[in-house]
């Protein structure tokens, strides 16, 4: 499985995150593997960068943490999307999918 | 060591919940990804391996969130500052001396720097204090100082004058307060119009004197201070009818001064107004008040003074008999006040600010060794991945809580330093107003701030480099040979300092030394002086007044232990620096010889009271038909040319209204009238023994003098009841006031130095020890190959030696140097000499054999097999 694997571009792992805590909150360790398998394990985070990448987002109030009991009963980290979050990753997303299209057609162009 | 460091980190870490939830996430996703790994079918160990390895450094890690974060700097400072006192109690020997260094450096420092800010750099405690002025009359001819003013041209200054506020004058008069039981002197102060008006105070109670107060036969009146008002009718506040007893007549009180008003001196309790218009005030060459005057706003003294030489020119025209050959001097009442502390003063400042460079030094080596004998800590905590600013402000921290609890402790110093300073200069100016303040305060913390700065920044920038970490890490027990040879610069750069504080204090030393050998000429010893009160009226009959003298003479020579008595306008050996011009009236010899003596009037019995020898001739008359004068074997010999002077007569130039042409009666041998300190000048003796109403009388006595003072004054009670005693005191204490400002400055000079060299010698102390422990492996091994103990404790005594010598060597070229700014202070001895100079080389070795002593002996017990067991 190695070899599909590649390294996320500068500044997507912040979106990443964001964009798995719209769906539901999460802890650390779910984000990452959620990331994973969604990616159908092309996209491995770098778990040294994951942790400091929430308290960033935490600081500037994109996402909140609480502790709550994970699924195997044990006290976890649990963070959500805020409304500043929320809002954050409209523009993020947006932005993303311009630099995506915009990128296509520059790599197809003949 | 590694896995104790690494505890005690994660404790301190620990601490805050903040922490511990950080601590809780990691380890959460831990078992989460080794569950997943197990799960996955690796065993339990490898899983919980691969799960923290795919996390990395963990302490990286939360370095890494706690940035994210921001973890507030406050957090972090707290966390350093937990640090800096965990780290200090570990080493108490080291945290105590570098405080006690701080706090006497930071301390001696502002206790001088509020000495100076108080006394030279504050304007009086005055509104608008600059604004006041010091007026004076001289006489360019001579070398006399200037004088006081007479009353008709205090005046005349006051109308003519176009730069002052006001000008006034004033007196001081003892005056016997008659309404108790014993007549009480009381200081008093005869003043002229517009007084209240230069000092800008009002009275706190009733007024200032009224315009019929201040004429001549007008209405009496006095201004009493608060002190005397609180002491004769407690805090009552009506001023009617109050009043007080002055001789015969009863005065009312008009006035009341505040505690803070104390001019002219501080003891002065009654102000009454001299009347300029009276009969005897008309009189130009008559010259009695200290004039003092106010400038208007925004004009300088110079303008003052030019204003005033107009006037005076103005004068010297209208009145060229008596103005012609009168100058005025302006100068600010703040310098008259201070005189020349100043310039002992800022000889300590430059002493002290030495001893704080010396104490800075001292902590620099000091920290210097210690964080060196850190590095291996330091490299820890780099490999677990502290970043290089934590750690810089980790070692910052440290020397700010050394430099803060320094300072504290110094500004405790300061304030004992300052209740000392009191103490022992009370004949300073100013000194009763000496307080710590919030400017010291600020002072003494930009001091410990600009310390940390200076010997904190340093070591830690040094240590924290990462290049000499690595190294370290490798070679952990040696001292990089830079860093040694910078500690010895330190050690020998403290000495070089210390040493010329040590010579200052040595050469005033020896001065004090050297004037208490000095020969006066008189016989200080066991001679009583006191003063009896007199009023000035008396000095219409001169010949009563000298009577009454003769006869309190003759009263105290019958009181049993009292060898001789008499009178003399001031004390022997107590500068009185009045010079005057005189003119030998017979001697044609050198008509155009300006002849300058010092003035000194005595009455009969003088030089037999204080010993001075008679060369030719008889002492001064008691009753003689026309003035007369003694002359002294230097006056003799400079103006008379060799030849006898007695018969020949003497006169004051301009003449003087008290003091006609005089006879000289004889030629007594040179005393030291002007200061122990002083060759004797010529002199001229007038014979009279009151020339003011209160002449200091002096009492040659067979036992201690003040063991005669009780019965001295119950026999002038019973002769004069009327008339009060005061300052009694033995002239010799008289004369060690004339060296109180000289005395402190070499008390505190010598504290200085003896501080100086007892820094220097716990620096050098510190780095030798510090020394001794890096290199016990080495010394170990030359001691296994055979190097007998005593040579390798020689060898360290002798380096510290040698950096010793050399920094003696340097700091005694520095006292060379700086030993001419004291050459004015020092008496009989040469500011380069040798006695002195040999003995700080002395000293200063003796005291680093001495601090080198111990760790010396330290290197010599290391024991070869317990290093080769550590290796």
């Amino acid at each position: 499985m190695g070899d599909e694997r590649i390294d996320l571009p500068q500044g997507t792992l912040d979106l990443l995150i964001l964009r798995t805590l719209a769906i539901e909150p999460q802890h650390g360790w779910a984000i990452s593997e959620r990331i994973q398998q969604v990616s159908r394990d092309v996209l491995q985070v770098p778990q040294g960068s994951l942790y400091p990448a929430l308290h960033r987002l935490e600081r500037r109030g994109w996402i909140k943490a609480e502790w709550g009991i994970s699924e195997y009963n044990r006290r976890a980290k649990y963070y959500a999307l805020t409304r500043t979050g929320k809002a954050k990753l409209a523009i993020s997303a947006e932005g993303w999918r311009k630099l995506m299209t915009a990128v296509g057609l520059v790599m197809d162009m003949k | 060591m590694l896995f104790d460091l690494w505890y005690r980190l994660r404790a301190i870490v620990r601490r805050r919940s903040v922490e511990r939830d950080l601590d809780d996430e990691l380890r959460f996703h831990i078992e989460r990804q080794t569950q997943k790994y197990v799960s996955s079918g690796h065993p339990v160990a490898e899983a919980a391996r691969l799960a923290r390895l795919e996390l990395g450094g963990l302490d990286q890690l939360k370095e890494q969130c706690r940035d994210a974060r921001g973890v507030g700097l406050w957090e972090q400072a707290g966390q350093n500052l937990r640090l800096a006192f965990r780290s200090l109690r570990r080493r108490p020997g080291f945290s105590v001396v570098v405080v006690l260094t701080l706090a006497l450096g930071i301390g001696a420092n502002s206790a001088v720097f509020t000495a100076i800010r108080t006394i030279l750099l504050q304007s009086l405690a005055f509104p608008d204090g600059h604004e006041l002025v010091r007026l004076e009359q001289y006489e360019p001819r001579t070398a006399s100082p200037p004088s006081a003013v007479a009353t008709t041209r205090l005046e005349d200054w006051q109308r003519m004058s176009g730069t002052f506020q006001a000008i006034s004058g004033y007196y001081p008069g003892d005056i016997s307060e008659t309404s108790g039981d014993v007549p009480e002197r009381l200081a008093g102060a005869w003043v002229a119009p517009r007084f209240l008006q230069v000092w800008a105070i009002a009275p706190m109670l009733g007024r200032g004197f009224a315009p019929e107060e201040e004429r001549f036969g007008g209405p009496r009146a006095v201004i009493v201070s608060e002190r005397l008002w609180n002491r004769r009718f407690g805090s009552n506040t009506s001023i009617d009818g109050r009043r007080l007893r002055i001789g015969q007549d009863s005065v009312p009180i008009v006035g009341v001064m505040p505690e803070s008003f104390q001019f002219p001196l501080r003891e002065v309790d009654v102000w009454a107004p001299s009347p300029v218009d009276a009969p005897f005030a008309q009189d130009r060459r008559s010259t009695w008040f200290t004039a003092v005057g106010r400038v208007r706003p925004g004009i300088t003294l110079t303008e003052a003074q030019a204003d005033l030489d107009r006037v005076q020119a103005q004068l010297a025209r209208a009145h060229p008999d008596t103005d012609a050959r009168i100058g005025v001097r302006v100068t600010a009442l703040k310098d008259v006040v201070v005189g020349d502390v100043g310039r002992s003063l800022w000889l300590l400042f430059g002493a002290v600010s030495v001893l704080l460079l010396i104490a800075c030094t001292n902590i620099a080596a000091l920290l210097l060794a210690r964080t060196a004998d850190r590095q291996q800590e330091i490299s820890i905590r780099y490999s677990l991945g502290a970043s290089r600013a934590s750690i810089v402000a980790q070692l910052l921290t440290e020397s700010l809580v050394l430099a803060v609890t320094g300072s504290i402790a110094g500004l405790a110093v300061a304030a004992g330093a300052l209740r000392m300073l009191e103490v022992l200069g009370e004949g300073l100016p100013r000194v009763a107003e000496l307080r710590l303040d919030w400017m010291l305060v600020a002072y003494s913390l930009g001091c410990a701030v600009g310390a940390t700065m200076l010997f904190g920044l340093f070591p830690a920038l040094r240590t924290a480099s990462r290049r000499t970490s690595d190294a370290l890490a490798a070679r952990s027990r040696s001292v990089a040979p830079s860093t040694q040879r910078l500690q010895w610069l330190l050690v020998g750069l403290q000495v070089s300092l210390a040493v010329p504080l040590l010579f200052g204090a040595g050469l005033l030393l020896r001065s004090f030394d050297a004037l208490g050998r000095v020969a006066p000429g008189f016989q200080p010893e066991r001679v009583l002086t006191f003063r009896i009160s007199g009023h000035w009226g008396e000095t219409t009959d001169m010949k009563a007044l000298q009577r009454r003298m003769y006869l309190t003479a003759e009263a105290l020579q019958a009181v049993p232990g009292v060898e001789a008595a008499a009178t003399a306008l001031a004390a022997p050996g107590v500068p009185f620096e009045h010079q005057t011009e005189v003119r030998i009236v017979e001697g044609d010899s050198a008509p155009n010889q300006r002849i300058l003596a010092s003035t000194r009037v005595v009455s009969a019995g003088y030089f037999a009271t204080m010993q001075i020898p008679m060369v030719t001739g008889n002492p001064c008359p008691q009753d003689a038909p026309t003035p007369t004068a003694v002359v002294n074997r230097r006056f003799a010999a400079l103006y008379a040319a060799g030849s006898v002077p007695v018969g020949r007569h003497i006169q004051q130039v301009p003449a003087n209204a008290f003091l006609g042409a005089a006879r000289i009666v004889g030629v007594v041998g040179d005393a030291r009238e002007e200061g122990l300190n002083r060759q004797p000048p010529p002199i001229v003796y007038w014979c009279h023994a009151a020339p003011v109403p209160a002449p200091l009388f002096l009492v040659r006595t067979r036992m201690e003098p003040m063991a005669l003072a009780s019965t001295i004054r119950r026999k002038l009670g019973e002769l004069e009841p009327r008339r009060s005693v005061y300052e009694m005191a033995p002239l010799e204490e008289r004369l060690s006031e004339t060296f109180a400002e000289n005395r402190l400055r070499t008390i505190l000079l010598t504290f200085f130095a003896v501080t100086a060299v007892s820094l220097a010698a716990i620096g050098l102390y510190g780095t030798l020890s510090y020394f001794v422990h890096m290199r016990r492996r080495e010394i170990g091994v030359r001691m296994a190959l055979g190097a007998p103990r005593h040579e390798v404790a020689v060898s360290f005594v002798r380096h510290a030696l040698k950096v010793s010598l050399i920094g003696c060597v340097a700091g005694l070229a520095l006292a060379a140097v700086l030993g001419r700014g004291i050459a004015g202070m020092l008496y009989g001895v040469s500011p380069l000499d040798f006695m002195t100079f040999s003995g700080v080389l002395l000293l200063v070795l003796g005291a680093a054999v001495f601090a080198s002593a111990w760790p010396a002996s330290r290197a010599a017990r290391v024991d070869p097999m317990d290093v080769l067991r550590m290796e």
